[in-house]
């Protein structure tokens, strides 16, 4: 199961598993995302090459505008793929 | 003893000796099966108490091949066939797509891991991870039957 919060202050919450048949219900919280916010992994137990598409699209997206997101509380699995990707490079990871 | 239920994961077959246990299954050439699949593996993970982390891996692994068999062949056959197997400390995975034209997915583009986000670009990252995390991965086409399978191996952690 996965599902996708987003709370007053803009925060992303993610939760269970983001794979390639869930992407698109991700899609559709992100791609409203205008201005830089935290996405909470707290919750978020597996990420595949899905996921990660999805969340660099939409870093693209605000670094064209001088923003970025903010990756809080990942696990030490999801941290590791986060480094294989590169991605560490690329996202503000807390 | 795995217990796989049939009804769930298409046509199961398992079987096992001394120090080696291997299940495999058939699954629908979509991706929305990928809930299927995990459960397939779920169940492998379960029985051979399979550390967290190699868990974590053999999950992004299948994912990342059955999607781009799903993505890449379309046209291909009803079911993608696929097995997992315990060797002492080593774990076997085999994908096999039928009726399919020949595909090579580390033909795919190499991502720039290194490179600032300017540069980056999506594609290729789903087999490049796939590569980092395994032991080696292999393809074969067999063009008579025009079959691709693709093999791997993980070490576990533990």
């Amino acid at each position: 199961m996965f599902e996708i919060k987003r709370d007053a202050n803009g925060t992303i919450s993610l939760h269970g598993r983001l794979d390639a048949s869930q992407v698109n219900n991700a899609r559709a919280v992100f791609a409203q995302v205008k201005e830089s916010c935290d996405v909470d992994f707290a919750e978020l137990s597996y990420i595949s090459s899905a996921g990660l598409g999805l969340l660099f699209g939409t870093q693209k997206k605000l670094v064209d505008t001088g923003g970025g997101l903010t990756l809080i509380n990942l696990s030490p699995h999801i941290r590791e793929i986060f480094q294989i990707a590169g991605f560490d490079n690329i996202f503000e990871i807390a | 003893m795995l217990r796989l239920r049939p009804e769930r994961f298409g046509r199961v077959n398992r079987g096992g000796i001394r120090g080696m246990t291997a299940v495999s299954g058939e699954f629908r050439r979509e991706i929305e099966a990928i809930g299927e699949v995990f459960a397939f593996l779920e169940t492998f993970v379960e029985s051979q108490e399979i550390d967290e982390k190699t868990a974590f891996c053999i999950n992004l692994v299948v994912e990342e091949l059955f999607t781009n068999m799903v993505r890449h062949n379309e046209g291909g056959g009803d079911r993608i066939a696929i097995s997992v197997e315990r060797r002492d400390d080593r774990l076997h995975l085999e994908l096999i797509d039928s009726n399919v034209e020949p595909f090579d997915p580390q033909t795919a583009e190499i991502p720039l891991v290194n490179a600032g986000i300017e540069e980056r670009r999506p594609g290729g990252l789903g087999i490049y991870l796939v590569k980092k995390m395994v032991d080696d991965l292999n393809y074969d086409y067999e063009a008579e039957d025009r079959r691709m399978r693709i093999t791997v191996t993980k070490t576990l952690e533990n």
